[in-house]
C-alpha cells in the first residue's frame, strides 16, 4: 500500500501539472463565472422584458442542464457551428457559461433579500453611481451571499472533473493516467480525493473567514 | 438522425432515469440513517460520520465512479459499470441528504420531543409519529434540490460505459458525423425532467412559505 | 389524623449544570388532591426542579417517589432505560410553556395521539373521551383545526387537554401563562383553577400570584436553587417569614419585573 503511494509521489510531475490545471480552470471560471453572472444578474432584473426576458430563459435552461452535456456540446457540438476549441478552451468557457448562470440566481436572490434602508440612506448622504455601488450596495451583497457563492465554487472545482471526460488534463485526468500505467488505483484515486477535499476545505475556510467578518457587523 | 437513432438516446435515457430514481431511492433513507447518527451523537460514529460526509461532498462523481470501478477489484470486490455507477451516485447523494436531514432535525423544537416523552412515548413511537412526520416536511425542499442535482450528473455514467443517453449521443454522432443533433435530443429529455423537478420544489417552498405566513 | 402516603415524593434532590448548582438538597411532598405552587425569582431552579420530577432533567442526586415508585432510577440503584421512564410517564401529565403542541395534527389528533399509540386504548373510546375533554376545556369547535391557526390561550388549553387524556395521577405546569398575551391569561388559568377544584393533584411553576393564591393549598417559594419557606398561601402572602420572601413579595408588589 504505502509503496502504491510512494509510486503516485514518484509520478508528482504529472499529479501537480493536473492539480495546477484543475486549480487554476476553477480559479479563472469563478472569476470569470463572477463577472458574467453579476452582468447576467443585473439583466435578470432588468424592468426592460426585452433584456429580462431571454436571460431568464438562459438562467433557467442552464439550470436544467447537465454540466456534462453542456461541455459536450460546447467541445464536440459547436465545430459543426464552426467554432472550433480545444480541451483547455471549450472547458473553461464551458464552466465559466454554466456557472455563470447559477450565479446570476445567486446575486438576484442575495440581491432580493437585501434591505433597502441603507441604501436610501447612502442616496440622502449624496452617495451616487460607481461609489454607491462601491461603497454602500457592494459590502453587505458580498458578505451575505459569500457563503452560497462559495459553495458554487466548489461546485466548480468538482465540475471540472467532468472535463476529463473531453481529454483535458486536470486532476482526475492525471491520476487516472497513474493509476493505469501502474495499476494502483486505490493509492491513485484515494490522493486524487484527499487533494479535492483539501481544495474545498480551503474554499470553506474562505467562506468561514467572510462569515466571521460579515458576523462582525452584525 | 434516424428513428433508430432517437430510440437509442430514448433507451438510454430510460436507463439514466432508472439509475437516478434507484439511487434517489436509496440515498434518501441512507442520509436519514446517517443525519439521525449525528444528531444522536453516537460517540464513535458522529466524527466519522462527518468525515464521511465532508469528503463526499467535496469529491467529483467522475473521480468517485473511477474510483469504485477500477480500486475495489483489487479489494477483492468486482463491479460492474451499473452497480458502481449506483453506488457512487447512492453515496454521494446519502451524504448531500445527510445535511439536508440535519438542518431540519436541528430546526425541530426542543420541546416537541419533551411533550412525546411526557406522554410516555417510547423513542421509537417518538421518532415515526412525532419527528419524522415534521422534518419531512421542512427536509422536501431540499430533498427535491439534491434529486434535481443528482439527475444532472448521471451523464457521468457515460465514463464507466453504462450506457446512457450522453453516451449514446457521442456514438451517433460519430456514426453520422453531426454531433450537435443528437446531444440536442439529449438535451431536450434532460432539461425538461430537471425543470419538472425544480418546479416542484419551488411549488413546495411557495405552500411552504404561505402554510407559515398564515400561522 | 392518618399519614397518607404522598403522592409525590421529593427526597434530597439536587442538579449542577457544569459548575453551577441549580437545585441543592429539595425535599418536599406532594399529597393527593393538593396544588402546590413553586414559586421564585428567575434562576431560582423552579422549573428544573419541575422537570426533574419527570426526569426531563436528570438529577445528579435525591430522589423522585410517585405513590412510593422510584421514579429515574430503580430501588436497585440502576438509571432506568427509555422505555421504563416513558412507561411512569403516562401517570404524569405535563403542561408546557410553549404549548408543545404537534403541529401536523389537529387538535382532536393532538388530544387522542399518546391514549391511542402509547396507551393502546379503542380508538373510538379515547375520541369520545377526548371531545368530552376537548368541551370541558371549551375548544370542542375547534377539534379539526390545526394547532397553527389558534392562539396561544386555545394552544395551552388544547395542551392541558392533551395532558389530561392520559388520565394522569399528576399533573405538571411549567409556566403555562407566561409565553401568552394578557388578555389570554385569564382563560387558561379557568380552566386550571376547575381542574384543582375536582381535586387534580397539581405542582404549578408560576409567576401569577392571584392563581397561587387563590387555587393553591401550598405554596414553595425557592431562590438560587434552594427551598426557601413553604406554607398556604394565606400564610405566605401576608406575612412571609424569611427576608429573602419578603423581598420578593415586596418586589412584586412594586410592579417591578420579577421577569421569567
Amino acid at each position: 500500500m504505502m509503496q502504491d503511494f510512494a509510486t503516485v509521489w514518484s509520478e508528482r510531475g504529472l499529479l501537480f501539472a493536473g492539480l495546477g490545471n484543475t486549480v487554476l480552470l476553477s480559479l479563472l471560471a469563478a472569476l470569470a463565472g463572477l463577472a458574467l453572472g453579476a452582468l447576467l444578474s443585473t439583466l435578470l432584473m432588468s424592468p426592460k422584458k426585452a433584456l429580462a426576458a431571454p436571460a431568464k430563459v438562459f438562467v433557467d435552461a442552464a439550470r436544467c442542464t447537465p454540466f456534462l452535456l453542456f461541455a459536450y456540446i460546447v467541445y464536440y457540438g459547436l465545430p459543426s457551428l464552426g467554432l472550433q476549441f480545444d480541451a483547455w478552451s471549450a472547458g473553461l468557457l464551458a464552466l465559466t457559461v454554466y456557472h455563470a448562470a447559477y450565479m446570476a440566481e445567486i446575486l438576484r436572490a442575495a440581491w432580493a433579500a437585501q434591505p433597502r434602508a441603507p441604501i436610501e440612506a447612502g442616496l440622502a448622504f449624496g452617495y451616487s453611481g460607481f461609489g454607491l455601488f462601491r461603497r454602500v450596495v457592494l459590502p453587505p451583497l458580498a458578505l451575505s451571499s459569500a457563503p452560497v457563492l462559495g459553495n458554487q465554487v466548489i461546485q466548480i472545482i468538482k465540475d471540472s472533473a467532468f472535463l476529463t471526460i473531453i481529454t483535458l488534463p486536470e486532476l482526475t485526468n492525471a491520476v487516472n493516467s497513474i493509476q493505469s500505467r501502474h495499476f494502483i488505483p486505490f493509492a491513485a484515486f484515494v490522493t486524487a480525493v484527499l487533494l479535492y477535499w483539501a481544495l474545498c476545505l480551503v474554499v470553506e475556510a474562505g467562506v468561514s473567514a467572510v462569515g466571521r467578518l460579515a458576523e462582525a457587523r452584525r | 438522425m434516424s428513428l433508430a437513432d432517437v430510440l437509442t438516446i430514448f433507451h438510454g435515457a430510460l436507463t439514466t432515469l432508472l439509475l437516478s430514481v434507484a439511487g434517489i431511492a436509496l440515498g434518501l433513507p441512507l442520509g436519514l440513517g446517517l443525519a439521525l447518527l449525528r444528531w444522536g451523537q453516537v460517540p464513535l460514529l458522529n466524527p466519522l460520520v462527518a468525515v464521511y460526509v465532508s469528503l463526499l461532498r467535496a469529491t467529483p462523481l467522475v473521480t468517485l465512479v473511477l474510483l469504485l470501478f477500477f480500486a475495489l477489484p483489487s479489494a477483492g470486490i468486482s463491479l460492474g459499470p451499473v452497480t458502481a455507477g449506483l453506488l457512487a451516485l447512492t453515496l454521494n447523494t446519502a451524504a448531500f441528504n445527510c445535511e439536508v436531514w440535519r438542518a431540519a432535525l436541528l430546526d425541530l423544537p426542543k420541546d416537541q420531543i419533551e411533550a412525546a416523552q411526557s406522554v410516555g412515548m417510547g423513542r421509537a413511537l417518538r421518532m415515526r409519529r412525532i419527528v419524522l412526520p415534521q422534518i419531512a416536511r421542512t427536509a422536501l425542499p431540499g430533498l427535491i434540490n439534491e434529486m434535481s442535482l443528482l439527475i444532472k450528473l448521471t451523464p457521468v455514467l457515460a465514463v464507466v460505459g453504462v450506457v446512457d443517453i450522453t453516451r449514446a449521443a457521442v456514438r451517433i454522432g460519430a456514426q453520422t458525423y453531426e454531433p450537435l443533433p443528437p446531444f440536442l435530443v439529449a438535451l431536450a429529455i434532460y432539461v425538461p425532467i430537471v425543470f419538472a423537478l425544480v418546479s416542484a420544489q419551488r411549488w413546495v417552498e411557495r405552500r411552504m412559505a404561505r402554510r407559515e405566513a398564515a400561522a | 389524623m392518618p399519614t397518607l402516603i404522598p403522592l409525590l415524593s421529593v427526597v434530597s434532590l439536587s442538579k449542577r449544570f457544569g459548575s453551577l448548582r441549580v437545585l441543592e438538597d429539595i425535599s418536599f411532598n406532594v399529597q393527593r388532591g393538593e396544588t402546590v405552587c413553586l414559586l421564585g425569582p428567575s434562576g431560582s431552579g423552579k422549573s428544573t426542579l419541575l422537570r426533574c420530577i419527570n426526569w426531563l432533567e436528570r438529577p445528579d442526586g435525591g430522589r423522585v417517589l410517585l405513590d412510593s415508585q422510584p421514579i429515574g432510577v430503580t430501588s436497585g440503584g440502576v438509571v432506568m432505560n427509555d422505555r421504563q421512564l416513558a412507561q411512569l410517564r403516562t401517570r404524569i401529565g405535563m403542561v408546557f410553556q410553549q404549548f408543545a403542541l404537534w403541529p401536523h395534527l389537529t387538535v382532536l389528533q393532538n388530544v387522542m395521539e399518546a391514549p391511542v399509540h402509547v396507551q393502546r386504548r379503542p380508538k373510538d373510546e379515547v375520541r369520545a373521551e377526548a371531545e368530552a375533554l376537548l368541551r370541558r376545556v371549551g375548544l370542542h369547535d375547534k377539534r379539526d383545526v390545526f394547532p397553527a391557526r389558534l392562539s396561544g390561550g386555545q394552544k395551552q388549553r388544547v395542551g392541558i387537554a392533551r395532558a389530561l387524556a392520559m388520565k394522569p395521577a399528576l399533573m405538571l405546569f411549567d409556566e403555562p401563562t407566561s409565553a401568552l398575551d394578557p388578555e389570554l391569561v385569564g382563560e387558561v388559568l379557568a380552566v386550571m383553577r376547575d381542574l384543582a377544584r375536582e381535586g387534580m393533584t397539581m405542582v404549578v411553576v408560576t409567576h401569577e400570584m392571584a392563581f397561587a393564591r387563590e387555587a393553591a393549598n401550598r405554596v414553595v417559594f425557592m431562590d438560587r436553587g434552594a427551598v426557601v419557606e413553604t406554607g398556604t398561601p394565606e400564610q405566605f402572602f401576608s406575612a412571609p417569614s424569611t427576608e429573602r420572601g419578603r423581598q420578593f413579595l415586596q418586589r412584586y408588589a412594586e410592579g417591578r419585573s420579577v421577569a421569567a
